[in-house]
């Protein structure tokens, strides 16, 4: 009896021996700060976006580390946030070296892509090839998704090839029948408009017009006057904002019209388009609109949209866009892979986003990733731009659930 | 056929402002033989100046025109003196004309960056006209006209340069020889001075139509400029600064119709041309000879 209880007593002095250990191996190993690296970019086509990307980001950081960092469930404390960032300018050779120096030589914890898919396209087979987590914000492209991995999630966008999904439902049941689509030759919006033209054909639409431009087109009178002579009703353009900018001015200036016009940044940067369309060009435009202008009330980690907006603007005394969202709540989306994952291990992370999948509501609407890290949630609706006093709102037309109106159809000639 | 014909009127007049956008690039090539790779950033600089005379002082952007002429005297000048006389002393002016004015065209991009930033910058499209004129029945926007007109103009105004004036027929005589146009007692720094001034100039008044004909005025535009006027240039021949507008004729017409007929390759209509021009006649359309520099 006495060797047993012996025994006992030291088997249990053992394990208690061999817990406090572990654990001060454990604080040992806790790192003194979170280093998330990322990119943007202070030039070149994407910087308007990458900018306000990374600008949310930035108020994320902030924000956490106000309450003494990110809590991480792995080391069962709160660890301060450093973001380590490099400017791409725009440039997809750039970002390859940048996003290489930030897992080889900076080592940070978690990466964080730039915006949109273009410079996104090169930190992909990086991140799969270092085995890191790429935490990709704002890369929707298809191309991105075809298959199982560990290492990518799209966590402040949806796929591209659910983006247009809302849309062609819209216009089928429109009953709009000639369409146009034009797009940009890169993977953000050529996915869109093959999506959109997959579902149109399931619906008996055929596009009357069907071409890819240069993702650097920046004239499209005469691609205009060429769309007008196939007499569509709906012009659909796919592009990054200087695209966007560039159609819907020559839109403007060559008298043409057309009753359906949509593009997709109106929705996004409304400011910068209205600067240089004018509310003017813009009206009857429809668009996707996104969060702050669509506002998700209730939410489960996180402030709401409303709540967003506020300190946003208390902070940096702007009104937040899109971008400044999606950047936000990327950190946001990090804080909860930290505070979920029970290792502090790139699998576990990605672990950890599958578990929150489908349970997690945030400003931008319900994160739901799939095994291929395409977003499936966030979804976008349809909205008609239009005019209102000297300027312009949103009147959300599609889903039926979240209409605020009724569309302007056909688009009254300015 | 009504596209083909849409495609043409539209190639001529986007290939009359083309042959603006690189007309003083080759300017100052042939009478220098510096290539200046911040051409484009030049062009942008013109843009951000009718940008201001627009949006800022509520003018009418044509305006920019006399402003950036000015400008570029104020800032041509200076730079002529402090970098191309050194230059030209070198033993190879073209390789180091090439590396030096890409720092000054990346510092303009910065400048430009910081004091304007990165968003586009676009002109209010009712200040040349809001309607659209008509020819052999192709409607195009009154911009397009003017950006054509204004274009013809510059270069009627450099071919009169050329071809009635003593400072004219001094410059082509330096484009033709340096040496022997020296030998003749030319003022070849101060000829050479004008040429650079007029090139970047040029370049000034093609900027104030870039928000018309290309959507927005932005600070990263200019490599992407500097290119296609390169490209320009070579087509039409490299030193002949009259070859510069069958250059940019090429160039339009070729980017409107694989705009019409193919638009995803639409951008690889001026390297393509480049290519054939340079396997074919490296001398460029217009040019009499190749060169052996």
């Amino acid at each position: 009896m006495k060797t047993n209880a012996s025994k006992t007593l030291k088997a249990t002095a053992a394990a208690v021996a061999m817990a406090v250990s572990a654990m001060a191996a454990h604080a040992a190993a806790a790192p003194s700060e979170l280093k998330i690296g990322t990119l943007y970019a202070s030039s070149g086509p994407f910087a308007v976006a990458s900018q306000g990307q990374y600008e949310g980001l930035k108020f994320w950081a902030a924000a956490i580390n106000k309450s003494g960092g990110a809590f991480v469930k792995a080391y069962h404390k709160k660890i301060p946030v450093k973001i380590v960032a490099y400017d791409d300018q725009s440039s997809t050779s750039t970002a390859t070296t940048l996003y290489n120096q930030l897992i080889s030589q900076d080592k940070v914890d978690v990466l964080v892509a730039d915006f949109g898919s273009v410079l996104t396209s090169v930190a992909v087979p990086l991140a799969a090839e270092h085995h890191m987590l790429l935490i990709d914000p704002t890369g929707s492209g298809a191309n991105f998704f075809t298959k199982k991995t560990d290492y990518l999630a799209d966590v402040s966008i949806p796929s591209s090839t659910v983006w247009p999904v809302p849309l062609a439902n819209y216009l089928l049941q429109q009953k709009i029948k000639r369409v146009a689509i034009i797009y940009g030759a890169n993977d953000f919006d050529a996915s869109q408009a093959g999506t959109l033209k997959d579902v149109l054909g399931k619906g008996g639409v055929t596009p009357v017009y069907y071409h890819g431009v240069p993702t650097t087109e920046s004239n499209y009178t005469v691609l205009l006057h060429t769309i007008a002579a196939t007499k569509p009703d709906a012009v659909l353009e796919f592009g990054y904002a200087p695209n966007d900018i560039a159609f819907l001015r020559s839109l403007a200036q060559s008298g043409l019209h057309f009753n359906m016009t949509f593009s997709i940044f109106p929705g996004q940067l409304i400011d910068l388009m209205t600067k240089n369309v004018g509310a003017k060009g813009l009206a009857y435009t429809y668009t996707y609109p996104t969060p702050p202008l669509v506002k998700y009330a209730k939410v489960s980690y996180g402030m709401n949209t409303a709540d967003f907006v506020k300190a946003f603007n208390a902070a940096e005394h702007k009104q937040p866009n899109f971008l400044d969202s999606a950047g936000y709540n990327t950190g946001l989306i990090v804080q909860h892979m930290l505070d979920t994952a029970p290792k502090f291990t790139q699998l576990d992370f990605h672990q950890a986003l599958m578990d929150i999948s489908g349970k997690t509501t945030t400003l931008l609407g319900p994160f739901k990733i799939n095994e291929n890290g395409a977003q499936l949630g966030q979804p976008f609706p349809v909205a008609q731009i239009v005019p209102e006093g000297s300027g312009t709102k949103f009147v959300v037309v599609y889903p039926q659930d979240k209409a605020t109106g009724k569309a302007v159809y056909p688009a009254p000639k300015q | 056929m009504e596209l083909l014909e849409y495609a043409i009127v539209g190639g001529i007049l986007y290939g009359v402002f083309f042959s603006l956008v690189g007309i003083g690039l080759n300017l100052i090539f042939g009478v220098m033989r510096i290539i200046n790779l911040a051409h484009g950033q030049f062009i942008v600089l013109g843009g951000y100046v009718a940008w201001l005379v627009s949006r800022h002082f509520g003018f009418n952007p044509l305006w920019s025109i006399p402003l950036s002429v000015a400008g570029a005297i104020v800032v041509g000048w200076p730079l002529y003196a402090a970098v191309v006389p050194r230059l030209q002393r070198s033993d190879d002016p073209e390789m180091l004309s090439f590396i030096l004015f890409f720092g000054i065209g990346q510092m303009i991009e910065a400048l430009t960056g910081m004091a304007f930033g990165a968003d586009q910058r676009s002109l209010p499209s009712e200040a040349l006209g809001s309607g659209n004129i008509g020819v052999l029945g192709q409607q195009f926007p009154d911009s397009w006209w003017i950006a054509a007109a204004v274009s013809v103009s510059c270069i009627l105004a450099l071919y009169g340069y050329f071809s009635h004036t003593r400072l004219g027929y001094a410059t082509r005589a330096i484009m033709a020889d340096r040496d022997e146009a020296l030998a003749t007692g030319i003022s070849v720094d101060r000829v050479s001075a004008i040429a650079f001034v007029a090139g970047l100039a040029l370049a000034g008044i093609a900027g104030m139509f870039v928000p018309y004909l290309l959507g927005s005025v932005s600070p990263d535009l200019g490599g992407e400029l500097t290119t296609t006027s390169f490209a320009i240039v070579i087509i039409g021949s490299l030193g002949n600064p009259l070859g510069t507008v069958i250059g940019g004729l090429v160039f339009g017409l070729g980017t409107m119709l694989m705009q019409t007929y193919y638009s995803s390759w639409s951008n690889v209509v001026p390297y393509a041309l480049l290519l054939i021009i340079v396997l074919i006649r490296p001398s460029g359309l217009l040019g009499k000879e190749a060169r052996h520099a």
